[in-house]
């Protein structure tokens, strides 16, 4: 096939898939409403850990795991969800919330939109982490 | 010899039939309400991935092509271009396929290039699309080489491994069921192959079939996809990133870690590079036979049921 129009087809095809699935609503992100959910999206990733606390986002975008192997976050990627221990996190304060960096190229940053309340309370369970 | 046969690039060929497919499959899915779910970024970043699939291919494509055509230098057989040895051809690249795909999830090396494929937690016509950047770097191409010293020509056999890619195509999808029972005996069928891509610890390491799924009864590794457990997608730890450019490397800048790591030895660093994916030199990891042994510690009574026999 000529390299143009296997370009355009690729191009075309792309953007084409893409618009359709925005156009059928099929970009909004997973929110977590309910600790249940927290719970059961981080016990699909790591089912053996025990939860102590879960810490829901206002809105919804994150929670903060307490678990007897440390603390971790869960956060939707699309329409499903990651779940990440939090041991080498690096914690940055933002204008809006806060920002972890996992130093993992797999999962490199999450941006947590919190009031200054939930603020301070998610910076003092990780700061009590050992 | 027959150095001047040519065949077309058949996935090049399919890209309108993969682009229609997709369409069809998201309307019957948007419509029907059922047989699968799409998700936006999900989807592009699975397209992008299989967009640059094709562009290393054109790439370095070059490495693999020079390395078969030196083998049909040294090879004195040469099996010609009848109809009966394409398909020979066919079937035997398929048990080639088998093999590659099973070093592809349990050799690390190799599945820093495959495990791109398996990052999506969606299973859609855009899974299928979702292929490696970095398989020339797996140096797995020297799999095919006895084919060629067979006679086979390497056209041939990248013909034959191109109609496999595409058979592919089309198992990745949710919106069909199981098919005959005669079919799922012999074929690789959407059924098989979502047991594949599912994380669940009772799918894990099964059904690496490409086309003829009697290679996974052979070989002892094929799991049926069970009523009582339906199929989780994606890694074990799943990705935390939609960008191409790390689904693509990020098993790479691992192994990179792990083997430059402090105070291991030369075996160790090794180790990293060429066990199944989840060694660890201090056992702080999990491999697959781990997390199906910590299941079954949790689930006894799973025990000696398809997938943990």
């Amino acid at each position: 096939m000529p390299l143009h129009i296997l370009i355009v087809l690729v191009v075309g095809g792309i953007a084409g898939i893409a618009l359709l699935t925005w156009a059928f609503g099929l970009s909004k992100p997973l929110r977590f409403m309910t600790e249940a959910q927290a719970r059961d999206a981080w016990l699909r990733h790591w089912p053996e850990d025990r939860i102590a606390m879960i810490h829901l986002a206002p809105d919804g975008s994150a929670a903060l795991i307490e678990t007897d192997q440390g603390p971790g976050t869960v956060f939707p990627m699309g329409a499903d969800s990651c779940a990440h221990r939090l041991e080498n996190a690096e914690i940055r304060e933002t204008p809006g919330g806060l920002r972890i960096l996992f130093h993992d190229f797999g999962a490199p940053r999450l941006d947590v939109p919190l009031p200054p309340a939930a603020r301070a309370q998610w910076r003092q369970i990780l700061s009590e982490t050992p | 010899m027959t150095d001047q046969l040519t065949y077309p690039d058949v996935v090049q060929w399919a890209v309108p039939f993969f682009i229609a497919a997709i369409l069809i499959e998201l309307l019957w899915i948007v419509l029907k309400g059922r047989g699968g779910r799409y998700e936006t970024r999900d989807a592009v970043t699975s397209l992008i991935m299989g967009a640059g699939n094709v562009a290393s291919g054109i790439a370095l494509g070059f490495i693999a092509w020079g390395f078969f055509m030196w083998l049909w230098t040294l090879t004195p057989l040469d099996l010609g271009n009848a109809w009966w040895v394409v398909a020979l051809c066919f079937v035997l690249d398929d048990l080639r396929y088998y093999w590659v795909h099973r070093f592809g999830h349990r050799i690390r090396w190799v599945w820093a290039s495959h495990v791109n494929h398996h990052s999506s937690q969606h299973y859609n016509l855009t899974t299928a699309l979702r292929q490696t950047w970095t398989y020339t770097f797996t140096f797995m191409m020297v799999v095919r080489a006895p084919l060629i010293l067979l006679g086979f020509h390497p056209a041939m056999v990248l013909f034959v491994g191109g109609l496999n890619l595409i058979y592919q195509f089309w198992i990745h999808t949710e919106a069909i069921g199981k098919l005959p029972r005669w079919v799922e005996a012999v074929m690789n069928t959407p059924s098989h192959h979502r047991v594949h891509h599912g994380r669940n610890a009772r799918y894990l390491d099964c059904n690496y079939a490409g086309v003829f799924i009697i290679w996974d009864r052979i070989f002892g590794t094929f799991v049926p996809e069970m009523e009582e457990e339906r199929v989780d997608y994606g890694l074990v730890h799943n990705l935390g990133t939609f960008n191409p450019l790390r689904v693509a490397f990020h098993e790479w800048v691992g192994i990179f870690k792990d083997m430059t790591g402090r105070g291991l030895t030369l075996r160790e660093r090794l180790m990293y590079a060429v066990a199944p994916p989840g060694w660890s030199h201090d056992g702080s990891r999990q491999t697959s036979e781990g997390i199906k042994a910590s299941h079954l510690q949790r689930h006894p009574e799973d025990r000696g049921t398809p997938g943990f026999e």
